[in-house]
């Protein structure tokens, strides 16, 4: 297979932000305040690109300018390679953002069997009766094996690997998977 | 919407005071947390788990919004002072709609004054179990399965006297087989054998098995006729009924499902329940009403008998039950494979040409391999287990008869019961296994045809939001547009346009001009009247959009869009789409205006060719063509064109173009288009900033003002100068 590379595209080539050069704050905004290569920016926020499997990888970093429009300054590539307190810092912020609660057991599925759920389980947010409007869509595992659920007031839940779940709730899953 | 639900338990202060108190359920870190929103007519307070944590007074605060994440939602103010954004919480959606609600009060009350203590707008949750009904008749997962059955047998109520007329058929050709086992009786104890037998009474006997065996026949061709006569209207009316609602029903409701869905509904779920009405019911009422007259029948017969019968009856039940749930599991896993075969193959060939220019043809025949193997096995693992279903009830039935076999020989040798009575009993008993049988695999059907019960009465009980009032206007139109204070989301609290107000004069020429995704499309969908806006009026002519009747609107309107849809049919009947009953020249005529007689001409078969499927065997520059001579036909006072050229080459646009100008002359036109150069003979333009009008004048005008347009043209201008240099 031909290996392509970026730069051979007179297009904008993927941005890496250098992360000893960008500076993060906390602003009372409920954004991030940023500092790169001698730019500041005011209402920052940072998009997981794949918030499915890398959640500390590909880190987009973006501002919203006077016409508020969102404008990427550049991608965190591996949030390992910040320091101590600024990773912290982007890890409270995406966990803030993609605030997703894991299900850790499911007690029961009732099917009403009109495309609607009822999922009672146990959830890194408590237990919680999970109430799904069209199960087909939003009860879904994708080709990685991860179950997104969405709920009728539009949470999301996720079970990230089927596998570390216990045996009877795997059971009980299995007629809707 | 209740807006005050709790307060934080620490809570010291006067709470009579307290107008509003939302709970919110996480951190800016993304924390669980549990604290309250709060706020009286001056003030606001954050209260988290330790108590007070923020108080800012209302006043210092210029607007108020709730922000939706990807996970969480956040609640912030606007600062008067500096014009920053201060964040008040967090919380999960759970919380957003409230919230939401709250924003909007706020933001009404510090830019007008008047603040609106109590909110109108309805609970968006069910009171019961707490999930979101917004928009739903009943809550889903509230609803009780009987509804659905009432609804079904009111429907059925509609053919009661075909229904009830095959019942009868049948149950009288039932009762003509029950007298059958009566017959075998008398031949075996009364007609006798040698030379002392009856014959006589055997040949009277033999002619009435013969007649009733004719009798029966033609019970169930008279029951057979009219249950054909009575599925098909019952599938035709309600098919009919399905369609005119799908045609009643909002852009909104009809985009919250596929169109795969709606035709799965009209097709299958319609079939399932005329199968069910039309066979399976009927077949319920014989099926119960024989078991009950031969339970009778056999008891009156010979008690004892009849209880060796029946003993095993209720340990078959519990088998079937506990099999029939394996069954189900089993069935829905191999359902959920179907759905997804179904899906990769409708996806893999509508993608057909990506896949043969990537040449991934073999990666694509492995997937489906994958795929089709989870099917069949599946399938395999369901159907084992449905047939072990039947040999198990054999099993556990067949030891009842037994035992009826050995009693019953018993009591024949100890001459308690005639042989022709013990033979008159063991045809009863045969025949109640088959009723037996039946009821046992009832759930199952019962189950199936409740689920497409509840999707076809979930489209026939939706409220229609677009509704025509019976005093609804009829009018012919002139075409003045005016837009007083219009808001539209296509969801609640999301809202595309805001507070909308302008006019436009009969005959005017208006070019919507803003960003992609700024609400242009959405404007003309409310002129079309394919949703109705949120708050504010649409007006033509001084009506209102909502008091016209959608006749005098549609009648009047023409359309050309950028992705033409022409339907499987000539390019005559496409043309004549806006009007049937047009004439032959009529059609011509607006082919010639549309620059489209030429070309059609070409075709092999003129005006009847065939255009295909969605219209694929003309170029996109023919099919837009086409689109205008529709839209010509009408004959439209208010014209609308959203991006009609942009998915055309230059040439083809200048010829499209020539076409639209003749169009447009003399109509109320609103157009789109990406190309501002466009736009160019507009008498105004309209441009659209974040949802919101922005300018409102000439190119010249707005050029000189210097604002957003002034700055699409520019980027576009450097655009084009871009290509051009690329180009050589």
């Amino acid at each position: 297979m031909n290996n392509y590379k970026i730069d051979d595209f007179s297009i904008d080539t993927l941005r890496i932000i250098d992360v000893n050069k960008l500076k993060l704050e906390r602003k009372d905004s409920g954004y991030l305040f940023a500092e790169y290569e001698g730019k500041s920016y005011e209402e920052v926020s940072l998009t997981r690109l794949q918030p499915f499997y890398c959640l500390d990888a590909y880190i987009s970093v973006s501002f919203r300018n006077n016409e508020e429009e969102w404008i990427e300054i550049g991608v965190i590539r591996d949030l390992k390679e910040m320091s101590g307190e600024q990773r912290q810092l982007c890890e409270d912020y995406l966990n803030f953002r993609y605030y997703i609660p894991v299900i850790t057991k499911i007690h029961s599925i009732r099917d009403n069997r009109m495309g609607y759920l009822f999922v009672d389980a146990d959830t890194t947010a408590g237990r919680k009766k999970i109430a799904i409007n069209d199960w087909w869509t939003n009860f879904r595992i994708n080709n990685s094996g991860i179950l997104t659920v969405t709920d009728s007031d539009g949470n999301k839940y996720q079970i990230p690997d089927l596998n570390k779940l216990d045996g009877k709730s795997n059971k009980k899953l299995e007629l809707f998977v | 919407m209740n807006l005050k639900i709790s307060l934080p338990k620490d809570y010291s202060g006067n709470s009579e005071e307290i107008i509003f108190s939302l709970p919110f359920d996480i951190t800016e870190k993304g924390k669980l947390t549990k604290g309250h929103f709060m706020a009286d007519r001056n003030k606001m307070y954050v209260y988290g788990e330790k108590g007070r944590e923020k108080t800012f007074e209302i006043k210092d605060f210029y607007s108020f919004e709730v922000f939706r994440q990807s996970g969480s939602s956040m609640f912030r103010g606007r600062r008067r002072d500096n014009s920053k954004w201060e964040l008040f919480c967090c919380f999960s959606q759970t919380h957003y709609i409230r919230f939401a609600e709250l924003a909007k009060i706020l933001d009404f009350y510090v830019k007008t004054g008047e603040l609106s203590e109590t909110s109108d707008t309805q609970e968006p949750n069910c009171p019961k179990c707490g999930a979101k009904i917004e928009g739903m008749a009943e809550c889903p997962f509230c609803a009780k399965r009987s509804g659905t059955v009432k609804k079904l047998l009111n429907r059925m109520m509609r053919y009661k006297v075909p229904f009830f007329a095959v019942t009868a058929l049948a149950i009288m050709s039932y009762g003509a087989n029950i007298i059958m086992p009566m017959m075998y009786r008398q031949v075996v104890d009364d007609v006798g054998i040698g030379e002392g037998a009856d014959l006589s009474l055997f040949a009277r006997i033999a002619v009435m098995i013969v007649a009733l065996s004719a009798i029966t026949c033609l019970f169930d061709f008279a029951a057979w006729k009219i249950n054909i006569r009575l599925s098909t209207r019952f599938i035709r009316d309600l098919r009919k009924d399905l369609f005119d609602k799908i045609q009643l029903i909002s852009m909104k409701s009809f985009s919250r499902r596929t169109s795969g869905e709606i035709i799965r509904r009209l097709s299958e779920d319609a079939r399932v329940l005329q199968n069910f009405m039309t066979g399976n019911g009927r077949q319920m009422i014989l099926n119960v009403a024989a078991l009950m007259v031969l339970a009778i029948i056999m008891f009156v017969t010979n008690w004892r008998l009849a209880l060796m019968v029946v003993i095993p009856l209720p340990v078959a039940g519990w088998a079937a039950q506990k099999i029939m749930k394996r069954i189900g599991a089993g069935y829905q896993r191999w359902w959920r494979r179907t759905c997804d075969s179904s899906k990769y193959l409708n996806d893999v060939i509508s993608g057909t040409k990506v896949v043969k220019s990537y040449g991934s043809e073999e990666r694509e025949i492995e997937r489906y391999k994958g795929i089709s193997y989870k099917v069949s096995k599946n399938l395999e693992r369901a159907e084992c287990t449905w047939y072990l279903l039947y040999p198990i009830m054999r099993y556990i039935l067949a030891v009842g008869e037994m035992l009826m076999l050995y009693f019953g020989a018993s009591y024949v040798m100890g001459m308690t019961i005639t042989l022709g009575e013990f033979v008159q009993f063991t045809g009863y008993a045969s025949m109640m296994y088959g009723p037996v049988y039946w009821l046992i695999q009832l759930p199952r059907t019962l189950t199936q045809a409740m689920v497409s019960a509840g999707k076809v009465f979930e489209i026939l009980d939706e409220p229609i939001d677009l509704s025509e009032s019976e005093n609804a206007l009829k009018c012919d139109i002139e075409g003045n547009i005016t837009f007083e204070n219009v808001s539209f989301g296509y969801t609640a609290y999301n809202p595309v346009l805001k507070n909308i107000s302008f006019e436009i004069k009969q005959g005017e020429m208006i070019g919507l001009v803003g960003h992609s995704g700024v609400g242009k499309s959405t404007l003309i969908n409310l002129v079309m009247r394919l949703y109705d806006p949120t708050y504010g009026s649409i007006k033509i002519d001084g009506t209102d959009l909502r008091e016209m009747s959608s006749e005098s609107l549609h009648s009047r309107l023409g359309v050309v869009l950028q992705e033409t849809f022409l339907f499987n049919g000539t390019v005559m009947e496409n043309i004549a789409y806006s009007k049937p009953d047009a004439t032959f020249e009529e059609i011509i005529a607006a082919a010639k205006i549309a620059d489209c007689h030429d070309f059609i001409t070409r075709l092999p078969d003129g005006y009847n060719t065939y255009v295909g499927e969605k219209g694929y065997s003309l170029s996109g520059g023919e099919r837009q063509r086409v689109a205008i001579a529709r839209a010509i036909l009408r004959n439209p006072k208010i014209l609308i064109l959203d991006e009609a050229t942009a998915s055309l080459d230059t040439q083809t646009e200048k010829q499209i173009q020539t076409a639209l100008n003749r169009l447009i002359k003399g109509r109320t036109t609103i157009a789109i288009a990406h190309r501002l150069s466009t736009l160019s003979s507009a008498d105004r333009l309209i441009v659209l900033d974040k949802g919101k009008v922005a300018e409102i004048g000439t190119h010249t005008e707005l050029m000189g003002r210097k604002g957003v347009y002034y700055r699409l043209v520019m980027a576009q201008r450097s655009t084009s100068a871009m290509k051009e240099t690329a180009e050589g």
